[in-house]
């Protein structure tokens, strides 16, 4: 009777309604089919061709579905359910599309860590390696820090990185060697459980290596803005004594020292202005200045000064003024905030 | 006509279903009963010749039992089996003379059409 229990559940799971009324057509469908197919056996069929029979003249299960559903309503739930476990009958049956997808996501987390491994070692470590040279990033402070071994760490991975090819190679042959020997029933899982093991692996120096560049950048970057902060009061002093020096050569009407000090003058501006990390270094934290607003002072004091250039050229004492003025109105914010700064 | 003796002859489906509800009003007017009890005694009396899916019946049922024509009771019998008895209600006697009415009539015109056409198929 198992058959037809399954063939009632297939009718009248998804009625609408209260469960009442679903139990009552389930009883009464039961006791038309078991009428049925007692009148079979009575003619000599067996049980089971007895009930098969009365299940075959009594309808298709979806057919009788569809039609009580037009008079009752239909459940939502019992619906979906319905759908989600012949989904479910389906996938489960497919063991070859799960061992094939969890392969081919874990091939793709290994090829994901071997870019990312590659990009570090290729653009990142380089980069780092020559911020050090450069001092920016200053070795003793991360060490003061307690975490010498990130150093070491991205030293060991550099040497290990150089030696890529013959990891690749090796990694090649283990895997070679696994297809060709390994004779097993579970070779599937075991080759999943091999690929896992290297993808955690190569997703652990991934992150290791990142989080070793990314702190030990955080803690050398106060080196780094004081030094900025040095080169910034330095050209500002240069510009300063160019400038007045510029004013005096022009009242002694010396074209050619003045020529000189207003060109010194415009490439110490142009140093100022070109390094990308001195503006931001020249405001002080409470300064209401932005980083935007300091950059067009400085530009504005560059063109003031083309314009002396070109006065000087033309030996206009007046223009000269002029242009040495409206420089120092330009200029003046840039200079108080180094004078902030040096105090 | 020859007719394929290993082929059972079936009215057709479509006209079944509009006469189903007239089938069980009308038999239900004669006394209350159960699904199966009405699927076979319209075999039964049909020789065969009405014969439809057995499960279409309960939707039908349920149906003329929401729009109050017949209404449906648990009861057990001497057999100790419990059953649902239909029983036709004062709106389904209506209903049922109604329906016998059109049915009359349109057998009446069909036949007059057939009558007409009798020999040109």
């Amino acid at each position: 009777m198992d058959k037809l229990e399954q063939y009632l559940d297939q009718v009248c799971r998804s009625i609408g309604g209260p469960r009442s009324l679903r139990r009552h057509v389930r009883q009464e469908l039961r006791e038309h089919l078991l009428d049925a197919a007692a009148k079979h056996r009575t003619g000599g069929l067996s049980e089971d061709e007895a009930l098969a029979r009365a299940l075959a003249e009594f309808g298709k299960p979806e057919e009788m579905r569809t039609e009580l559903e037009a008079t009752h309503g239909h459940r939502v739930m019992a619906v979906v359910i319905d759908k989600a476990l012949d989904w479910k009958e389906k996938t489960m049956r497919a063991k070859w599309l799960w061992t094939t997808w969890a392969t081919a996501a874990i091939v793709v987390v290994i090829a994901l860590a071997v870019l990312l491994i590659t990009g570090i070692e290729l653009f990142i470590v380089p980069k780092f390696n020559q911020l050090m040279r450069d001092g920016l990033i200053d070795p003793a402070i991360i060490d003061e820090q307690g975490v010498s071994w990130m150093l070491s760490w991205l030293n060991d991975f550099h040497q290990v990185a150089e030696h890529a090819t013959w990891w690749v190679l090796l990694a090649a042959g283990a895997w070679g060697l696994f297809e060709w020997r390994v004779r097993s029933e579970n070779k599937t899982l075991m080759r999943l459980s091999a690929l896992g093991t290297v993808a955690v692996a190569l997703m652990a120096v991934v992150w290791l290596t990142a989080a070793t560049l990314l702190i030990s950048f955080c803690l050398a970057v106060p080196a780094k803005g004081r030094l900025a902060r040095i080169f910034a009061l330095e050209q500002i002093a240069k510009i300063d004594v160019s400038v007045d020096a510029l004013g005096e050569a022009v009242a002694k009407k010396d074209w050619q020292t003045a020529g000189d000090h207003v060109n010194r003058a415009s490439q110490e501006m142009q140093r100022l202005a070109e390094e990308s990390a001195v503006i931001p270094a020249l405001i002080t934290r409470n300064e209401p200045a932005t980083v935007e607003k300091r950059r067009a002072d400085v530009k504005g004091a560059r063109e003031t000064l083309s314009e002396a250039q070109q006065a000087v050229v033309n030996q206009d004492s007046g223009r000269i003024q002029t242009a040495i003025e409206r420089f120092r109105k330009s200029y003046d914010p840039v200079r108080k905030g180094a004078k902030r700064l040096e105090r | 006509m020859y007719r394929n003796p290993l082929v059972t002859p079936r009215m057709d489906t479509e006209l079944l279903k509009g006469t189903l509800s007239l089938l069980i009003l009308s038999l239900l007017s004669r006394k209350a009963m159960y699904g199966y009890e009405i699927a076979a005694t319209v075999h039964r009396e049909t020789d065969g010749a009405l014969t439809w899916r057995e499960g279409s019946l309960y939707p039908s049922l349920h149906k003329m039992e929401q729009g109050g024509l017949i209404v449906g009771k648990w009861e057990e019998k001497e057999t100790g089996r419990k059953r649902r008895y239909y029983h036709i209600t004062k709106k389904g006697r209506g209903a049922l003379t109604e329906k016998v009415e059109s049915w009359g009539e349109l057998c009446q015109a069909v036949n007059r059409i057939l009558e007409k056409s009798d020999g040109q198929a």
